[in-house]
Protein backbone atom coordinates (compact mmCIF):
# COMPACT_ATOMS: atom_id res chain seq x y z
CA UNK A 1 0.00 0.00 0.00
CA UNK A 2 1.50 3.39 -0.61
CA UNK A 3 1.58 6.59 1.58
CA UNK A 4 -1.14 8.66 -0.27
CA UNK A 5 -2.90 10.20 3.13
CA UNK A 6 -5.17 12.77 0.44
CA UNK A 7 -6.51 13.35 -2.59
CA UNK A 8 -8.44 16.56 -4.59
CA UNK A 9 -10.01 15.21 -7.41
CA UNK A 10 -10.89 18.47 -9.59
CA UNK A 11 -13.94 17.95 -11.37
CA UNK A 12 -17.26 15.73 -10.16
CA UNK A 13 -18.07 14.61 -14.27
CA UNK A 14 -18.41 10.61 -14.39
CA UNK A 15 -13.96 10.69 -14.34
CA UNK A 16 -14.06 12.13 -11.06
CA UNK A 17 -16.86 10.48 -9.56
CA UNK A 18 -15.67 6.87 -10.81
CA UNK A 19 -12.09 7.69 -9.41
CA UNK A 20 -13.38 8.78 -6.07
CA UNK A 21 -15.43 5.38 -6.12
CA UNK A 22 -13.06 3.26 -7.32
CA UNK A 23 -10.40 4.51 -4.55
CA UNK A 24 -13.02 3.81 -1.78
CA UNK A 25 -13.55 0.18 -3.20
CA UNK A 26 -10.09 -0.82 -3.12
CA UNK A 27 -9.71 0.25 0.22
CA UNK A 28 -8.12 4.27 0.28
CA UNK A 29 -8.63 4.95 3.88
CA UNK A 30 -7.27 9.09 3.26
CA UNK A 31 -8.85 12.02 2.91
CA UNK A 32 -10.86 12.12 -0.36
CA UNK A 33 -12.01 15.61 -1.66
CA UNK A 34 -14.51 16.20 -4.96
CA UNK A 35 -14.34 20.32 -6.04
CA UNK A 36 -17.18 21.01 -8.35
CA UNK A 37 -18.52 23.39 -10.52
CA UNK A 38 -22.02 22.46 -9.93
CA UNK A 39 -24.68 21.77 -6.80
CA UNK A 40 -24.43 17.81 -7.43
CA UNK A 41 -22.11 15.74 -9.85
CA UNK A 42 -24.66 14.54 -12.49
CA UNK A 43 -24.59 12.39 -15.45
CA UNK A 44 -24.41 14.00 -18.57
CA UNK A 45 -25.75 11.61 -21.27
CA UNK A 46 -29.15 12.14 -20.88
CA UNK A 47 -28.89 16.11 -21.12
CA UNK A 48 -29.46 15.13 -24.82
CA UNK A 49 -32.61 12.59 -23.90
CA UNK A 50 -34.70 12.35 -21.27
CA UNK A 51 -33.60 15.45 -19.43
CA UNK A 52 -33.54 17.69 -22.46
CA UNK A 53 -36.72 15.99 -22.99
CA UNK A 54 -38.21 17.44 -19.51
CA UNK A 55 -38.70 13.59 -18.25
CA UNK A 56 -36.17 13.83 -15.84
CA UNK A 57 -35.07 16.10 -13.48
CA UNK A 58 -31.22 16.95 -12.73
CA UNK A 59 -31.64 15.02 -9.17
CA UNK A 60 -32.85 11.42 -10.96
CA UNK A 61 -29.57 12.44 -12.95
CA UNK A 62 -27.68 12.63 -9.86
CA UNK A 63 -24.55 10.36 -10.79
CA UNK A 64 -24.69 9.18 -6.74
CA UNK A 65 -27.36 10.62 -4.28
CA UNK A 66 -25.97 13.44 -1.67
CA UNK A 67 -26.07 10.95 1.53
CA UNK A 68 -23.11 8.83 -0.83
CA UNK A 69 -20.62 11.10 -0.38
CA UNK A 70 -21.32 10.78 3.42
CA UNK A 71 -21.10 7.07 3.14
CA UNK A 72 -18.32 7.17 1.43
CA UNK A 73 -16.40 10.12 3.75
CA UNK A 74 -15.84 12.40 0.65
CA UNK A 75 -15.82 15.89 0.97
CA UNK A 76 -17.60 17.40 -1.70
CA UNK A 77 -16.44 20.75 -2.05
CA UNK A 78 -19.77 22.22 -4.44
CA UNK A 79 -20.35 25.09 -6.65
CA UNK A 80 -16.64 25.58 -6.29
CA UNK A 81 -14.16 25.99 -8.97
CA UNK A 82 -10.34 26.12 -8.99
CA UNK A 83 -8.10 28.93 -10.00
CA UNK A 84 -4.68 27.27 -10.12
CA UNK A 85 -2.71 23.85 -9.20
CA UNK A 86 0.43 23.77 -7.53
CA UNK A 87 1.91 20.19 -8.71
CA UNK A 88 4.74 20.86 -6.71
CA UNK A 89 3.44 21.68 -3.80
CA UNK A 90 0.36 19.27 -3.65
CA UNK A 91 -1.59 22.49 -3.82
CA UNK A 92 -4.85 23.04 -5.38
CA UNK A 93 -6.07 26.70 -5.42
CA UNK A 94 -9.29 27.43 -4.85
CA UNK A 95 -11.04 30.79 -6.77
CA UNK A 96 -11.76 32.08 -2.91
CA UNK A 97 -7.96 31.98 -2.70
CA UNK A 98 -8.66 29.14 -0.36
CA UNK A 99 -5.61 26.35 -1.00
CA UNK A 100 -6.26 22.75 -0.35
CA UNK A 101 -2.83 20.23 0.05
CA UNK A 102 -3.37 16.86 -1.09
CA UNK A 103 -1.06 14.11 -1.97
CA UNK A 104 -2.14 13.30 -5.05
CA UNK A 105 -4.54 15.81 -7.47
CA UNK A 106 -6.79 14.09 -10.02
CA UNK A 107 -7.58 16.25 -12.77
CA UNK A 108 -11.34 15.17 -14.25
CA UNK A 109 -11.77 18.71 -15.97
CA UNK A 110 -14.11 17.53 -18.61
CA UNK A 111 -14.65 19.39 -21.65
CA UNK A 112 -16.50 22.17 -23.55
CA UNK A 113 -18.44 22.14 -26.51
CA UNK A 114 -16.82 23.91 -29.49
CA UNK A 115 -18.29 27.14 -30.96
CA UNK A 116 -16.94 27.13 -34.30
CA UNK A 117 -15.27 30.49 -35.33
CA UNK A 118 -17.53 31.28 -38.23
CA UNK A 119 -19.33 34.61 -38.58
CA UNK A 120 -22.46 34.92 -36.17
CA UNK A 121 -20.93 32.41 -34.11
CA UNK A 122 -21.81 34.66 -30.98
CA UNK A 123 -25.76 35.27 -32.05
CA UNK A 124 -28.19 34.43 -28.95
CA UNK A 125 -30.06 31.81 -30.47
CA UNK A 126 -27.34 29.03 -30.91
CA UNK A 127 -27.22 27.07 -28.84
CA UNK A 128 -24.39 23.72 -27.55
CA UNK A 129 -25.24 21.00 -25.10
CA UNK A 130 -22.43 20.06 -22.74
CA UNK A 131 -24.17 20.97 -18.95
CA UNK A 132 -27.43 21.00 -17.97
CA UNK A 133 -27.73 24.80 -17.78
CA UNK A 134 -27.33 24.16 -21.66
CA UNK A 135 -29.93 21.91 -21.70
CA UNK A 136 -31.97 24.06 -19.78
CA UNK A 137 -31.69 26.68 -22.16
CA UNK A 138 -32.05 24.63 -25.33
CA UNK A 139 -35.19 23.47 -24.24
CA UNK A 140 -37.18 26.92 -23.56
CA UNK A 141 -36.60 26.93 -27.36
CA UNK A 142 -37.89 23.08 -28.60
CA UNK A 143 -41.78 24.22 -28.76
CA UNK A 144 -44.16 22.66 -30.96
CA UNK A 145 -43.34 24.08 -34.04
CA UNK A 146 -40.17 25.72 -33.50
CA UNK A 147 -37.65 25.97 -36.74
CA UNK A 148 -34.57 24.09 -34.82
CA UNK A 149 -31.41 23.55 -37.00
CA UNK A 150 -29.25 21.05 -35.49
CA UNK A 151 -25.37 20.93 -36.85
CA UNK A 152 -23.75 17.81 -36.37
CA UNK A 153 -25.30 14.48 -37.12
CA UNK A 154 -22.73 12.32 -34.59
CA UNK A 155 -24.01 11.45 -31.18
CA UNK A 156 -25.43 14.18 -29.50
CA UNK A 157 -26.52 16.33 -32.51
CA UNK A 158 -28.31 13.42 -33.59
CA UNK A 159 -29.62 12.94 -30.17
CA UNK A 160 -31.07 16.36 -29.85
CA UNK A 161 -32.84 15.92 -33.37
CA UNK A 162 -34.57 13.09 -32.36
CA UNK A 163 -35.86 14.73 -28.62
CA UNK A 164 -36.63 18.17 -30.39
CA UNK A 165 -38.66 16.29 -33.33
CA UNK A 166 -40.37 14.29 -30.46
CA UNK A 167 -41.04 17.34 -28.10
CA UNK A 168 -43.00 18.81 -31.71
CA UNK A 169 -39.91 20.63 -33.43
CA UNK A 170 -39.68 21.23 -36.70
CA UNK A 171 -36.30 19.76 -37.13
CA UNK A 172 -33.13 20.37 -39.88
CA UNK A 173 -30.02 18.22 -38.93
CA UNK A 174 -27.40 19.14 -41.38
CA UNK A 175 -24.19 17.31 -41.14
CA UNK A 176 -20.64 17.32 -44.01
CA UNK A 177 -20.67 13.65 -44.41
CA UNK A 178 -23.59 11.72 -46.08
CA UNK A 179 -22.80 8.98 -43.61
CA UNK A 180 -22.26 10.88 -39.80
CA UNK A 181 -20.73 7.84 -37.21
CA UNK A 182 -19.34 5.40 -40.40
CA UNK A 183 -16.34 5.44 -38.93
CA UNK A 184 -17.65 4.20 -35.68
CA UNK A 185 -20.48 1.53 -36.72
CA UNK A 186 -19.61 0.96 -40.58
CA UNK A 187 -21.02 2.95 -43.95
CA UNK A 188 -23.87 0.40 -44.46
CA UNK A 189 -25.20 0.82 -40.85
CA UNK A 190 -24.29 4.38 -40.58
CA UNK A 191 -26.56 5.19 -43.78
CA UNK A 192 -29.31 3.51 -42.37
CA UNK A 193 -28.86 4.89 -38.83
CA UNK A 194 -29.09 8.05 -40.86
CA UNK A 195 -31.80 7.50 -42.94
CA UNK A 196 -33.77 6.89 -39.64
CA UNK A 197 -33.82 10.79 -39.15
CA UNK A 198 -35.91 11.58 -42.52
CA UNK A 199 -38.19 8.64 -41.88
CA UNK A 200 -39.30 10.26 -38.43
CA UNK A 201 -39.67 14.04 -40.38
CA UNK A 202 -36.30 15.28 -39.78
CA UNK A 203 -35.16 17.14 -42.52
CA UNK A 204 -31.47 15.83 -43.26
CA UNK A 205 -28.87 17.82 -45.51
CA UNK A 206 -25.39 16.88 -46.18
CA UNK A 207 -23.80 20.57 -46.25
CA UNK A 208 -21.25 22.81 -44.52
CA UNK A 209 -22.25 25.68 -42.69
CA UNK A 210 -20.03 28.57 -43.18
CA UNK A 211 -21.69 31.41 -40.93
CA UNK A 212 -25.05 32.49 -39.67
CA UNK A 213 -26.86 36.05 -39.37
CA UNK A 214 -29.21 37.11 -36.78
CA UNK A 215 -32.66 38.07 -38.46
CA UNK A 216 -35.41 40.03 -37.05
CA UNK A 217 -37.22 36.44 -35.88
CA UNK A 218 -34.49 34.31 -35.45
CA UNK A 219 -31.37 32.99 -37.71
CA UNK A 220 -30.35 32.88 -40.82
CA UNK A 221 -27.70 30.50 -42.60
CA UNK A 222 -26.93 28.99 -46.13
CA UNK A 223 -27.36 25.58 -46.83
CA UNK A 224 -25.94 24.01 -50.08
CA UNK A 225 -26.25 27.87 -51.33
CA UNK A 226 -29.74 28.32 -50.50
CA UNK A 227 -31.05 30.50 -47.35
CA UNK A 228 -32.82 28.80 -44.75
CA UNK A 229 -34.62 30.70 -41.60
CA UNK A 230 -34.72 29.27 -37.86
CA UNK A 231 -35.75 30.06 -34.25
CA UNK A 232 -32.45 28.67 -32.97
CA UNK A 233 -29.54 26.72 -34.17
CA UNK A 234 -27.96 24.00 -31.77
CA UNK A 235 -24.34 23.11 -32.72
CA UNK A 236 -23.24 19.36 -31.56
CA UNK A 237 -19.86 19.97 -33.63
CA UNK A 238 -17.53 17.89 -30.56
CA UNK A 239 -15.70 19.16 -27.77
CA UNK A 240 -12.59 21.09 -26.46
CA UNK A 241 -10.70 19.38 -23.76
CA UNK A 242 -10.03 21.73 -20.36
CA UNK A 243 -6.47 21.69 -20.27
CA UNK A 244 -5.74 24.85 -18.72
CA UNK A 245 -4.81 23.97 -15.22
CA UNK A 246 -2.51 21.15 -16.53
CA UNK A 247 -1.29 24.04 -18.95
CA UNK A 248 -0.71 26.49 -16.79
CA UNK A 249 1.03 23.84 -14.22
CA UNK A 250 3.38 22.89 -16.44
CA UNK A 251 2.25 19.12 -17.47
CA UNK A 252 2.61 18.11 -20.50
CA UNK A 253 0.04 18.94 -22.65
CA UNK A 254 -0.84 18.24 -26.49
CA UNK A 255 -4.48 18.45 -27.64
CA UNK A 256 -4.87 17.00 -24.21
CA UNK A 257 -3.30 16.29 -21.09
CA UNK A 258 -0.73 13.79 -22.04
CA UNK A 259 -1.12 10.33 -19.68
CA UNK A 260 0.70 7.20 -19.16
CA UNK A 261 -1.38 3.75 -19.08
CA UNK A 262 -2.13 4.16 -15.42
CA UNK A 263 -2.95 7.77 -15.88
CA UNK A 264 -0.42 9.74 -14.63
CA UNK A 265 0.37 13.29 -16.05
CA UNK A 266 4.03 14.47 -16.92
CA UNK A 267 3.82 15.19 -12.99
CA UNK A 268 3.50 11.84 -11.13
CA UNK A 269 2.39 13.93 -8.43
CA UNK A 270 -0.56 14.58 -10.23
CA UNK A 271 -2.75 11.91 -12.29
CA UNK A 272 -5.96 13.37 -15.47
CA UNK A 273 -9.09 10.82 -16.05
CA UNK A 274 -11.79 11.49 -18.97
CA UNK A 275 -12.24 13.17 -21.78
CA UNK A 276 -9.71 15.92 -21.65
CA UNK A 277 -6.96 12.97 -21.62
CA UNK A 278 -4.48 11.11 -23.76
CA UNK A 279 -3.32 8.03 -22.72
CA UNK A 280 0.08 7.01 -23.57
CA UNK A 281 -0.48 2.79 -24.37
CA UNK A 282 2.51 0.69 -25.59
CA UNK A 283 4.40 4.04 -26.18
CA UNK A 284 1.83 5.20 -28.16
CA UNK A 285 -0.09 8.52 -27.47
CA UNK A 286 -3.91 7.55 -28.19
CA UNK A 287 -6.40 9.84 -29.51
CA UNK A 288 -9.16 11.61 -26.80
CA UNK A 289 -11.30 8.69 -26.13
CA UNK A 290 -14.56 11.12 -25.39
CA UNK A 291 -16.56 8.31 -24.21
CA UNK A 292 -18.93 7.72 -21.01
CA UNK A 293 -17.32 4.17 -19.97
CA UNK A 294 -13.82 5.49 -21.07
CA UNK A 295 -13.89 7.95 -18.26
CA UNK A 296 -15.00 5.21 -16.04
CA UNK A 297 -12.32 3.14 -17.02
CA UNK A 298 -10.04 6.07 -16.49
CA UNK A 299 -11.16 6.20 -13.01
CA UNK A 300 -10.37 2.68 -11.88
CA UNK A 301 -7.18 2.92 -12.94
CA UNK A 302 -6.05 6.09 -11.62
CA UNK A 303 -7.39 4.55 -8.23
CA UNK A 304 -5.46 1.94 -9.34
CA UNK A 305 -1.89 3.60 -9.23
CA UNK A 306 -2.75 6.18 -6.62
CA UNK A 307 -2.82 2.87 -4.15
CA UNK A 308 -0.19 1.09 -5.94
CA UNK A 309 -2.43 -1.76 -6.92
CA UNK A 310 -2.16 -3.87 -10.67
CA UNK A 311 -4.62 -2.28 -13.09
CA UNK A 312 -7.62 -3.41 -14.40
CA UNK A 313 -7.50 -5.19 -17.43
CA UNK A 314 -7.62 -3.47 -20.49
CA UNK A 315 -11.06 -4.15 -22.58
CA UNK A 316 -11.95 -2.51 -25.99
CA UNK A 317 -13.68 0.39 -26.17
CA UNK A 318 -17.55 0.66 -25.84
CA UNK A 319 -20.24 2.86 -26.65
CA UNK A 320 -24.44 3.51 -26.77
CA UNK A 321 -26.21 6.45 -28.53
CA UNK A 322 -30.17 6.50 -28.15
CA UNK A 323 -31.99 8.02 -30.67
CA UNK A 324 -36.01 7.66 -32.42
CA UNK A 325 -36.00 4.59 -29.93
CA UNK A 326 -33.90 2.65 -30.95
CA UNK A 327 -30.49 1.53 -28.75
CA UNK A 328 -27.08 1.93 -30.82
CA UNK A 329 -23.96 0.18 -29.09
CA UNK A 330 -20.75 -0.17 -31.00
CA UNK A 331 -17.25 -1.65 -29.61
CA UNK A 332 -13.92 -2.07 -30.46
CA UNK A 333 -11.71 -0.38 -33.92
CA UNK A 334 -13.86 -0.74 -37.10
CA UNK A 335 -11.19 0.69 -38.87
CA UNK A 336 -8.92 -2.62 -38.17
CA UNK A 337 -11.22 -4.62 -40.34
CA UNK A 338 -10.74 -6.08 -43.28
CA UNK A 339 -14.06 -7.65 -43.91
CA UNK A 340 -17.93 -7.64 -41.61
CA UNK A 341 -19.80 -10.39 -41.33
CA UNK A 342 -23.65 -9.17 -40.89
CA UNK A 343 -26.55 -10.41 -38.47
CA UNK A 344 -29.79 -10.10 -39.31
CA UNK A 345 -30.72 -7.62 -41.90
CA UNK A 346 -28.91 -4.00 -42.31
CA UNK A 347 -32.06 -1.76 -41.54
CA UNK A 348 -34.30 -4.54 -39.84
CA UNK A 349 -33.64 -4.19 -35.96
CA UNK A 350 -32.42 -6.13 -34.26
CA UNK A 351 -29.28 -6.19 -36.02
CA UNK A 352 -25.55 -6.40 -35.60
CA UNK A 353 -22.28 -6.01 -37.92
CA UNK A 354 -19.17 -7.15 -36.85
CA UNK A 355 -15.71 -6.29 -38.12
CA UNK A 356 -13.17 -9.49 -38.89
CA UNK A 357 -9.37 -9.34 -39.08
CA UNK A 358 -7.45 -12.03 -39.22
CA UNK A 359 -10.13 -14.46 -38.17
CA UNK A 360 -10.93 -12.43 -34.78
CA UNK A 361 -13.78 -10.03 -34.26
CA UNK A 362 -12.02 -6.76 -33.89
CA UNK A 363 -15.74 -4.60 -33.63
CA UNK A 364 -19.03 -4.47 -33.46
CA UNK A 365 -21.95 -2.58 -33.99
CA UNK A 366 -25.35 -3.56 -33.37
CA UNK A 367 -28.81 -2.24 -33.08
CA UNK A 368 -31.00 -3.50 -30.67
CA UNK A 369 -29.06 -5.62 -30.29
CA UNK A 370 -26.96 -4.98 -27.11
CA UNK A 371 -26.09 -8.72 -26.02
CA UNK A 372 -24.18 -9.36 -29.70
CA UNK A 373 -21.89 -6.05 -28.32
CA UNK A 374 -21.74 -7.66 -24.73
CA UNK A 375 -20.62 -11.25 -26.75
CA UNK A 376 -18.49 -9.55 -29.32
CA UNK A 377 -16.50 -7.36 -26.49
CA UNK A 378 -15.98 -10.42 -24.83
CA UNK A 379 -14.25 -12.13 -28.21
CA UNK A 380 -12.25 -8.84 -28.85
CA UNK A 381 -10.90 -8.91 -25.02
CA UNK A 382 -10.26 -12.78 -25.10
CA UNK A 383 -9.02 -13.10 -28.76
CA UNK A 384 -11.07 -15.82 -29.33
CA UNK A 385 -10.89 -16.67 -33.12
CA UNK A 386 -14.54 -17.11 -34.81
CA UNK A 387 -16.13 -18.98 -37.79
CA UNK A 388 -18.06 -16.15 -40.04
CA UNK A 389 -20.97 -18.37 -40.84
CA UNK A 390 -21.61 -18.90 -37.09
CA UNK A 391 -21.20 -15.50 -36.11
CA UNK A 392 -23.45 -14.22 -38.94
CA UNK A 393 -26.73 -16.44 -38.13
CA UNK A 394 -29.27 -15.32 -35.72
CA UNK A 395 -29.86 -18.78 -34.55
CA UNK A 396 -26.60 -19.24 -33.14
CA UNK A 397 -26.45 -18.19 -29.50
CA UNK A 398 -23.06 -16.28 -29.44
CA UNK A 399 -22.20 -17.18 -25.62
CA UNK A 400 -21.68 -20.23 -27.24
CA UNK A 401 -18.98 -18.77 -29.81
CA UNK A 402 -17.30 -17.20 -26.19
CA UNK A 403 -17.06 -21.40 -24.85
CA UNK A 404 -15.52 -22.58 -28.26
CA UNK B 1 -43.16 -17.87 4.56
CA UNK B 2 -45.57 -18.57 1.25
CA UNK B 3 -45.89 -21.66 -0.60
CA UNK B 4 -44.12 -20.36 -3.83
CA UNK B 5 -44.95 -20.53 -7.45
CA UNK B 6 -43.84 -23.00 -10.08
CA UNK B 7 -43.09 -20.09 -12.69
CA UNK B 8 -40.81 -22.26 -15.05
CA UNK B 9 -38.61 -25.53 -16.02
CA UNK B 10 -35.09 -25.31 -16.16
CA UNK B 11 -34.79 -25.98 -19.07
CA UNK B 12 -36.40 -23.18 -20.20
CA UNK B 13 -33.60 -20.91 -19.48
CA UNK B 14 -30.52 -21.07 -21.54
CA UNK B 15 -26.97 -20.54 -19.01
CA UNK B 16 -25.89 -16.97 -19.17
CA UNK B 17 -29.81 -15.65 -20.15
CA UNK B 18 -33.10 -15.04 -18.78
CA UNK B 19 -36.34 -14.61 -18.81
CA UNK B 20 -39.24 -12.12 -17.52
CA UNK B 21 -41.84 -13.23 -15.57
CA UNK B 22 -45.23 -11.11 -15.70
CA UNK B 23 -46.56 -9.44 -12.44
CA UNK B 24 -49.41 -10.91 -12.72
CA UNK B 25 -48.09 -14.08 -11.86
CA UNK B 26 -45.57 -13.21 -9.19
CA UNK B 27 -48.22 -10.97 -7.27
CA UNK B 28 -45.22 -8.27 -7.47
CA UNK B 29 -45.14 -3.97 -8.48
CA UNK B 30 -42.68 -5.22 -11.24
CA UNK B 31 -42.23 -8.41 -13.81
CA UNK B 32 -39.58 -10.92 -11.97
CA UNK B 33 -36.19 -11.63 -14.20
CA UNK B 34 -35.07 -15.24 -13.57
CA UNK B 35 -31.82 -15.26 -14.78
CA UNK B 36 -29.35 -18.91 -15.18
CA UNK B 37 -25.82 -17.75 -14.29
CA UNK B 38 -23.01 -19.25 -16.52
CA UNK B 39 -22.45 -21.80 -13.56
CA UNK B 40 -26.22 -23.20 -14.36
CA UNK B 41 -27.99 -21.70 -11.11
CA UNK B 42 -30.95 -19.66 -11.08
CA UNK B 43 -31.60 -16.30 -9.40
CA UNK B 44 -34.33 -13.59 -9.38
CA UNK B 45 -34.32 -10.11 -9.65
CA UNK B 46 -36.99 -7.15 -10.27
CA UNK B 47 -37.17 -6.94 -13.94
CA UNK B 48 -36.59 -3.77 -14.15
CA UNK B 49 -33.57 -2.02 -14.51
CA UNK B 50 -33.31 1.11 -11.45
CA UNK B 51 -31.99 3.50 -14.17
CA UNK B 52 -33.72 3.64 -17.15
CA UNK B 53 -37.00 1.01 -18.50
CA UNK B 54 -35.11 -2.03 -19.50
CA UNK B 55 -35.81 -5.65 -18.77
CA UNK B 56 -32.91 -6.99 -16.93
CA UNK B 57 -34.07 -10.55 -18.48
CA UNK B 58 -32.60 -9.55 -21.89
CA UNK B 59 -29.35 -8.36 -20.42
CA UNK B 60 -26.04 -10.31 -20.13
CA UNK B 61 -25.30 -12.56 -17.46
CA UNK B 62 -22.32 -13.95 -16.12
CA UNK B 63 -20.14 -14.75 -13.36
CA UNK B 64 -22.58 -13.54 -10.35
CA UNK B 65 -23.85 -10.27 -12.24
CA UNK B 66 -26.82 -9.13 -14.86
CA UNK B 67 -25.35 -6.18 -17.25
CA UNK B 68 -28.29 -4.38 -18.32
CA UNK B 69 -29.15 -4.65 -22.24
CA UNK B 70 -29.61 -0.76 -22.09
CA UNK B 71 -26.76 0.87 -20.82
CA UNK B 72 -24.76 -1.96 -18.99
CA UNK B 73 -25.63 -1.22 -15.30
CA UNK B 74 -24.31 -4.22 -13.33
CA UNK B 75 -26.27 -5.87 -10.79
CA UNK B 76 -25.40 -8.70 -8.21
CA UNK B 77 -27.28 -11.43 -9.33
CA UNK B 78 -27.64 -12.71 -5.30
CA UNK B 79 -28.37 -9.63 -3.23
CA UNK B 80 -29.70 -7.21 -6.41
CA UNK B 81 -26.78 -4.36 -5.57
CA UNK B 82 -25.91 -1.91 -8.32
CA UNK B 83 -22.04 -2.97 -9.05
CA UNK B 84 -21.28 -0.24 -11.69
CA UNK B 85 -22.78 3.30 -13.21
CA UNK B 86 -25.14 4.27 -14.62
CA UNK B 87 -27.74 3.09 -12.17
CA UNK B 88 -27.22 4.03 -8.53
CA UNK B 89 -29.92 2.42 -6.48
CA UNK B 90 -30.52 -1.64 -6.05
CA UNK B 91 -32.67 -3.69 -7.23
CA UNK B 92 -34.89 -6.66 -5.60
CA UNK B 93 -33.85 -10.01 -5.01
CA UNK B 94 -36.45 -12.70 -4.77
CA UNK B 95 -35.85 -16.11 -3.58
CA UNK B 96 -35.72 -19.32 -5.99
CA UNK B 97 -35.81 -23.23 -5.42
CA UNK B 98 -35.42 -25.63 -8.00
CA UNK B 99 -37.85 -28.54 -7.14
CA UNK B 100 -37.27 -31.59 -9.69
CA UNK B 101 -36.46 -29.27 -12.77
CA UNK B 102 -39.07 -26.66 -11.80
CA UNK B 103 -38.26 -22.97 -10.89
CA UNK B 104 -40.29 -22.06 -7.77
CA UNK B 105 -40.14 -18.63 -7.41
CA UNK B 106 -40.78 -17.20 -3.36
CA UNK B 107 -41.61 -13.48 -4.50
CA UNK B 108 -40.68 -10.61 -1.83
CA UNK B 109 -38.62 -13.72 0.32
CA UNK B 110 -34.75 -12.87 0.56
CA UNK B 111 -32.45 -15.70 -1.53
Amino acid sequence: MSSTCSVVIVGGGIGGVSTAAALRNRGFLGDLTIVDAGELPYDRPPLSKDYLAGRKSLDDIALQSPDWYDDQSITLRNNTTVAALRADSGTVELTTGEQLRADRVVLATGGQAVRPRLPGAGIDALHVLRSAEDADNLRKVLLPGARILVVGAGLIGAEVASTALHLGADVTLVDPLAEPLSAAIGRDAAEWLHSVHAANGITTITAGIDGFEKTTDGIRTYLRGEPHHFDAVVLGVGMTPNTQLAEWAGLAVDRGIIVSAGQLTSNPAVLAVGDPTRRTVDGAVRKRAEHWEAAQHDGARAAATILGLSLPAETAPWFWTDRHGLHVEAVGQMSAATTAVTRGAIGEPPFAVFGIRHGNVVSAAAVNDSNAVRAARRLIDRAIAVDCRQLGDPGVDLRKLLRA
Amino acid sequence: MSEGILVANLDDIAEGEGIAIDKSITGTDDNIALLRDDDGAVWALDDTCTHETASLAEGWVEDGHVECPLHASKFCLKSGDVQGLPATRNTCPHRVEIRDGGIWLFPNETP
